[in-house]
């Protein structure tokens, strides 16, 4: 069964903030493919710059993602795994309402996600069952014949 | 005091949590504070008989231990209200929240929350519970009757689970460290040790159970939570009842199709059964290392592998004992640093009289861990959801725990032999939750802080 994570992150409104979710979200996908790729428990994911509703500068930063088995035991793989820790703990540094306390240990980076995650289980529509080893393993390349 | 070496002094650590206690008789009592002034003067009555962790020189008679729930910390240190410790303590496991506890240990139907302690009290009712422990029945009334007086002088009060006997939840000693269900239990346990690189440890580690230490990932560790938590562990408290009845029904009435498929004597063949369900014979003995029937030698025994057993000819991948701990099985990247519990489990209730199943009866487990949701939580998500290995086809259950409500849950279990499989067409619901809270077992220093009024 999935799981849909969807991260809600308004975020202060200075210029270097601004900049700083920018570049947050240009190539975040490419800086993370390696844990994904490695890791084999996420279907999606994306990382969404919400626009003010003035259609000036971004309100808000929104990481929407599915993945396999339930939420809570699954945070301490991606807090442990390369690459995860920096991009969560970037965001909470854009927070417009900083996490107190900061995310600086697993505990408070379990509080951060759970304090700002708008999605449930019961949101999610989901066209299959199978968890993404399984899709992998049925969908691998095939060899050619020699 | 803390220690300043850099490992945790055995002297601050409360003993229940890196000591396997072996007294015969305990009794694990629930409590409600009515204010820090209340909780300070139970907890000052019940230090003279707080166990630490040190080797004892003669085992004591009696002693005990004691664990807070969230709501029994901010009672004693209302600061400490907040996200300061784990989403999972926070809310605890009746919580309501679709992506708290309960998405993990899919307590439904019979067993779900709203059902808990009989209705006598809410989950969140539970501020503290206090573990006795005995080495005779008389050592355990006297402590018991000390506590439940020291808890009604201090204002506190004594929460009642059961609705049998005392209302307490009271170990029933069953022969040969049995639970019911006849199996040995207690036999595999993490050993706790204390790694000489910290950077370098693994699950069955202490620096994974005790707060406080690298790698750091049992907290709170920050500011005023991380020294209220520091050397405490935290304790998955779950009673379960254990449906006798279904479970040796379940055996009569599949052991005919066991005996044909295997070509087994009736008696072998529900013996077979029994141990393809749990993944050991009932002495103990693991299906790996004795695949053909119980063996003393390897009653006990812990060092094994499933590596060799990649079909589950030996032990089926369900198997409750390969779920909860599949070893170097084969398992997907994000499960694969397979967490460990310790277990301080036993068996509450008299025994049936057979065709007389009536009464309560169960299992008291306490399950010790650094991190509540990465090590008990996911266990438990991998026994309601077999999804953590490639080698499951398809989302079946551990064979013997696991709640069949669980969505999109297959309750078949397939037991792989070297001919045709056996194929149960459904499992029945053999437990279920009778309650669950959320301890942390705090450090001597602190459980002296509380009682000093200073936590």
């Amino acid at each position: 069964m999935a799981t849909p994570l969807s991260l809600y992150v308004p975020i202060k409104q200075d210029p270097i903030t601004q900049l700083e979710a920018k570049a947050a979200y240009d190539g975040l996908v490419e800086r993370l493919k390696p844990g994904l790729d490695k890791a084999q428990i996420v279907h999606y994911a994306r990382l969404v710059l919400i626009p003010n509703a003035s259609g000036g500068g971004i309100q808000a930063v929104l990481l929407i993602t599915t993945f396999d088995g339930p939420m809570n035991p699954y945070l301490k793989f991606f807090w442990d795994t390369p690459g995860f820790r920096d991009t969560f703990q970037g965001f909470a540094k854009l927070a417009l309402n900083p996490p107190e306390p900061p995310v600086e240990d697993l505990t408070t980076f379990e509080n951060f996600i759970t304090s700002n995650n708008l999605s449930q289980p019961a949101d999610l529509y989901q066209a299959y069952p199978q968890t993404v080893p399984k899709i992998i393993q049925a969908f691998k390349p095939k060899q050619k014949p020699a | 005091m803390p220690s300043t070496s850099g490992q945790p002094d055995k002297a601050n650590v409360q003993g229940l949590i890196i000591r396997g206690y072996s007294h015969p008789f305990s009794c694990h009592m629930l409590f409600k504070f009515p204010d820090n002034a209340g909780a300070a003067k139970f907890v000052t009555a019940l230090l003279p008989y707080l166990q630490d962790a040190r080797q004892w020189a003669e085992k004591p008679k009696r002693m005990l231990n004691i664990g807070l729930t969230y709501n029994g910390i901010i009672t004693v240190k209302p600061s400490l209200a907040g996200h300061f410790f784990s989403p999972s303590f926070t809310e605890g496991p009746a919580s309501s929240d679709p992506n708290g506890p309960q998405a993990s240990l899919f307590d439904l139907g019979a067993s779900a929350p709203e059902n808990w302690w009989y209705k006598k009290f809410a989950t969140d009712d539970i501020h503290a519970g206090v573990h006795v422990y005995a080495l005779t029945s008389d050592d355990l009334t006297s402590l018991v009757v000390l506590v439940a007086n020291a808890a009604e002088v201090a204002g506190v009060t004594e929460l009642f689970p059961l609705n049998s006997g005392s209302g307490r939840l009271e170990q029933c000693e069953l022969p040969d460290e049995t639970v019911y269900f006849g199996y040995r239990d207690g036999i595999d346990n993490p050993d706790l040790g204390w790694p000489s690189d910290p950077s370098n440890t693994t699950p069955q580690d202490l620096n994974n159970f005790l707060i406080g230490y690298p790698p750091y990932n049992p907290g709170p560790t920050l500011g005023d939570a991380g020294v209220f938590a520091k050397d405490g562990c935290y304790n998955a408290f779950r009673i379960f009842y254990q449906d006798v009845e279904a479970f040796e029904n379940f055996l009569d009435t599949n052991a005919p199709t066991v005996a044909r498929a295997t070509n087994k004597s009736l008696p072998d063949a529900r013996g077979w059964l029994a141990a393809k369900l749990i993944g050991r014979w009932y002495n103990g003995s693991p299906l790996i290392l004795s695949p053909n029937g119980p063996d003393p030698n390897t009653a006990g025994a812990t060092a094994f592998s499933y590596a060799g057993d990649a079909n589950g000819v030996q032990c089926p991948f369900s198997a409750h004992t390969r779920n909860a701990n599949p070893r170097d099985e084969d398992v997907n990247p994000a499960d694969a640093i397979i967490p460990r519990i310790a277990r301080r489990g036993m068996p509450y209730g008299p025994p049936p009289k057979p065709p007389d199943y009536s009464g309560d009866r169960g299992l008291i487990g306490l399950f010790l861990v650094g991190d509540l949701a990465s090590q008990f939580e996911l266990v438990y998500s991998w026994m309601n959801q077999n999804i953590f290995s490639p080698l499951f086809s398809s989302d079946t259950q551990d064979a013997v725990l696991a709640n069949r409500a669980t969505p999109q849950a297959d309750t078949s279990f397939t037991i792989p032999t070297q001919g045709a499989p056996v194929v149960i067409a459904s499992l029945p619901q053999f437990l279920v939750t009778r309650g669950t809270a959320y301890f942390l077992l705090p450090s001597i220093t602190t459980l002296r802080n509380i009682a000093a009024g200073t936590a």
